[in-house]
């Protein structure tokens, strides 16, 4: 009976699935969008080996190997280089044979010979056509067209990571305060000192008295940093779990038992607000400009910021699904609030959430290359979009480094612009056009 | 709206850098000598003193027992980071103090032996090595430094002087790692600071209108502000104006012919506009039409001289040969928004009911398009009108940086980068001022195009 219920649930769940997925397959321009943003993300995936100054698979005195497949293990510490590859310079090393990628550049590869911006149909000096800078290079030579192709992952990571932080933060507030309101989250006097205690505790325990070693072994590896945080989040969580534990007994007096609504709707609407009213740029250049680059703080930076769009839709969505019957059903089954929220409300309050996430990822890119266009927020060594189009505001003349970078940025935006415009439309059968 | 100052404040407080340092170019000589380094020292502190930054920073701190409540009050951040890195491993804080007084006082000394060919180079091994303690806080650097002042000391015969000092340096360090208690940096202590302390200084004059000093150039905060503000007021005003005029014919029209060709057309190019980042566009705009090797029409940067002499219709003139170009990049992005809001509003207010009555009574197609769908159609445009300052102000950072005009955007963006902090409280207040001012503008719009608002029994 029970089995039968729940196959029957996923079934019209997918039901309403699939509909949305044919009324988007009917939009042309959104299926297109999405196929063209499939093909970057491609781009972006394999951006190692469709332009890299590394051959693909090389054979060099005598032994044949797969360089840039090592590079990665390399620079995650897996390994070290073969000695032969120690120093080489892989552009213009013998090699018995090598299979090159597209673009037989990196972005950081400096071609001394096509040095000052030359252009895509400017005369360059380079051995054959298979090396030819089709879209340029740069003023210390370098090709502009394997820094777009490396820029479109810098985009993809930005746009996807910090919305992901976003909708994480989002779905999590925006549902708390629709679902709950001002007074339907109760919690008893014990529990709530408990909460406030172990939040000041954890937080000291855990991150303010290991700052130095956390930034100490950040400094030392990404990795190393990351396992201490880890350590940190472990501490925070035990010290949660004594103060529960501590709690407990105290719920037998009277007094301390007693519940309290927590008033989470207005503190999460409080914090929507405030964060509206500081020019969003001006808080992330404020943020960026003042710490050390990092594509991680950028990332967490803008998700950090753009995830109110997110909470106030899921919030307009629970508060409109919260005085529906099934939810009534569900209370009456005597399902747990925690189960009700996320079996229940929440996937049905999701389709607008996924709107703004597609606008909101447009958003995210097009912030992450202004940033570096003002010459903030990412580490040197990283091309972008934005740096390249920096790079051209000291050289009027050099168009190309105008138009293929900006049109790039252009096309991203646009396409995930219209993939939010194609999933409105396919999730609202109301607004038919 | 106090949440914000806070907010803005902790960011400031806990960035590094220092802005007395920055603004006294890097600070007390590296190069001087003992008396102009005492000097340097000295201004240091005063000016410190007289901008407030030597208070506590809140009413009250939250930390550990190891950390004393008067470190706030030394003057470097530099130093007081690596003395807040020696508490972290060792936690005896009396001791650590007795340390850096140490490291100052052969610091001073070693300045004020007199040079001679002798002790030259040993005398700037020991100040080098002296500013390593400064900021380094682990064993070995600080072992090594030891033994290259030891080393420099036994070189020249007049820097005997400085042996007992050295060797009280030593033992000092000696007494904080035999006397180490870290486990105080486990115990949480709050410390009190009462009301004299920076946020209440900078709450309180900021509250009856007292900005503060810009650190970059002196000038009171007002008048940098109010320079800058009429230029980003006046940009946008303008743009706003003018998108609106454009906007809303196209909206309407393309809504009335909603699917035909032209509606087609236009609001793919809408979309197109739309989603064109508006940095590229400036960029392409400058490139092309602002000098370079393609059209040289309008001048790229600035905002143009005006003279006294220029009479009012030369003034206008200048200002918009200067100010066409920016002025195209802040319209077209909100013009493409305002207009597709539009056709979307009208759209869905000609499918209403009121409209197919409206139509029956036998209106004409101008009075019912106007009078009632574009009228009921007019809440979400006034909507956006609340979030325009905050977007004005954004948008005024991108375009104001590429054309370098002196305004808001750039004025803000200058203070971040050299931490010119009374400016940025005051553009953050400022900012989050505007936005409540325009939330209250469109909620008096709104009652005013929709008579069904009311505010006296609004129950929500």
């Amino acid at each position: 009976m029970a089995k039968e219920k729940i196959e029957k649930n996923t079934d019209s769940e997918q039901a309403y699935w699939s509909y949305v997925k044919r009324q988007f397959r009917k939009n042309k321009r959104a299926l297109f969008s999405a196929y063209f943003v499939a093909f970057l993300a491609f781009i972006a995936l394999f951006a190692d080996f469709l332009a890299n100054e590394k051959p693909i698979v090389a054979k060099y005195q005598g032994v044949t190997y797969f360089p840039i497949a090592k590079s990665y293990s390399v620079n995650l510490g897996l390994s070290k280089w073969q000695t032969p590859l120690k120093n080489i310079n892989w552009l213009d090393a013998k090699y018995d044979w090598a299979i090159r990628p597209l673009i037989p550049y990196s972005p950081t590869t400096v071609d001394n010979f096509n040095m000052q911006f030359v252009g895509p149909f400017d005369k360059q000096s380079i051995k054959s056509i298979r090396w030819k800078h089709w879209f340029g290079t740069e003023k210390i030579g370098r090709d502009i067209l394997s820094g777009l192709i490396h820029g479109t992952r810098t985009a993809f990571l930005v746009g996807l990571v910090s919305m992901s932080i976003a909708s994480l933060i989002g779905i999590i507030l925006g549902s708390l305060a629709g679902f709950f309101g001002d007074n339907r989250l109760k919690v008893s006097r014990a529990s709530a000192i408990g909460m406030v205690l172990s939040a000041i505790f954890g937080f000291f325990y855990a991150f303010s008295s290991r700052s130095q070693t956390i930034s100490d072994s950040m400094g030392v590896s990404p990795i190393k940093g990351l396992f201490q945080l880890l350590i940190s989040v472990g501490i925070f969580i035990a010290v949660c779990g004594i103060f529960y534990l501590l709690t407990r007994p105290m719920k037998f007096i009277p007094l301390l038992n007693k519940k309290t609504s927590v008033p989470i709707d207005i503190i999460v609407q409080r914090l929507i607000e405030i964060l509206l009213s500081i020019p969003r740029l001006f808080l992330i250049i404020a943020i960026v400009a003042i710490a050390k680059p990092s594509i991680f703080l950028v990332m967490i930076v803008i998700g950090a910021t753009s995830w109110t769009e997110i909470a106030r839709f899921i919030r307009a969505e629970l508060l409109k699904v919260r005085s529906l019957e099934y939810i009534e059903a569900s209370e009456a089954l005597g399902y747990s609030n925690y189960r009700i929220l996320t079996k229940h409300a929440i996937p049905n309050a999701l389709s607008p959430v996924l709107i703004t996430i597609a606008f909101g990822i447009a958003s995210a890119i097009l912030v992450e290359a202004f940033l570096s266009f003002i010459g903030l927020g990412l580490p040197p060594e990283m091309q972008t979009w934005g740096k390249i189009l920096n790079e051209a505001r000291g050289a009027v003349s050099a168009w190309w480094m105008v138009i293929f970078p900006g049109f790039a940025i252009f096309i991203t935006v646009t396409l995930f612009n219209l993939i939010g415009e194609g999933l409105s439309d396919a999730l609202d059968p109301r607004q038919k056009r | 709206m106090l949440a914000i100052s806070l907010l803005t404040f902790m960011l400031s407080v806990s960035v590094p850098g220092d802005p007395v340092e920055l603004m006294m170019n890097g600070g007390s000589g590296d190069n001087g000598q003992s008396a102009s380094k005492i000097a340097g020292e000295q201004a240091f502190i005063e000016k410190r003193h007289a901008l407030g930054l030597d208070l506590p920073v809140f009413y009250f701190s939250f930390s550990n027992q190891a950390i004393p409540d008067t470190l706030y009050r030394l003057p470097k951040k530099l130093h007081k980071a690596n003395l807040e890195r020696l508490i972290y491993t060792y936690g005896n804080w009396p001791e650590i103090e007795k340390y850096y007084a140490a490291i100052k006082k052969l610091e001073i000394e070693n300045l004020k032996v007199p040079i001679d060919s002798s002790n030259a180079e040993p005398r700037i091994i020991i100040k080098d090595n002296l500013y390593k303690l400064f900021i380094h806080d682990d064993k070995g650097t600080i072992d090594t430094v030891f033994s290259n002042i030891n080393n420099s000391i036994n070189k020249a015969p007049s820097l005997v002087v400085l042996k007992p000092l050295f060797s009280d340096l030593k033992s000092a360090f000696g007494n904080i790692e035999s006397n180490a208690t870290p486990l105080k940096n486990k115990i949480p202590s709050v410390k009190w600071y009462g009301i004299n302390n920076q946020y209440h200084n900078w709450i309180t004059k900021f509250m009856v209108g007292d900005f503060g000093i810009s650190y970059q150039d002196g000038r009171p905060v007002k008048s940098v502000l109010w320079d800058a503000i009429r230029w980003t007021v006046m940009l946008s005003l303008l743009s706003i104006l003018l998108s609106y005029l454009i906007a809303i014919p196209i909206g309407v029209n393309s809504a009335q012919n909603k699917g035909s060709k032209g509606d087609q057309i236009t609001t793919t190019f809408l979309f197109i506009l739309y989603s064109l980042p508006s940095f590229w566009v400036a960029t392409l705009l400058i490139m092309f039409f602002g000098g370079g090797d393609f059209f040289d029409w309008f001048p790229s940067y600035g905002v143009g001289e005006v003279t006294d002499s220029m009479n009012f219709i030369e003034i206008v003139g200048v200002r918009l040969k200067y100010l066409f170009l920016p002025l195209v990049c802040y319209t077209y992005g909100s013009l493409a928004f305002i207009s597709r809001q539009m056709r979307g509003a009208v759209i869905n207010s000609l499918g209403q009911d009121y409209v197919r009555t409206a139509k029956a009574k036998g209106l004409s197609q101008k009075v019912v398009l106007w009078k009632h769908a574009f009228r009921n159609s007019l809440l979400p445009i006034i909507t956006l009108f609340a979030n325009i300052f905050p977007l004005a102000i954004s948008g005024s950072i991108v375009l104001e940086i590429i054309f370098s005009i002196p305004g808001m955007g750039k004025l803000a963006y200058e203070a971040i980068l050299r931490r010119n902090y009374p400016i940025v409280f005051s553009v953050v207040m400022f900012s989050g001022i505007l936005t409540l001012v325009g939330n209250l503008v469109s909620d008096i719009l709104y009652a005013v195009v929709d008579p069904r608002i009311s505010y006296s029994s609004k129950k929500n």
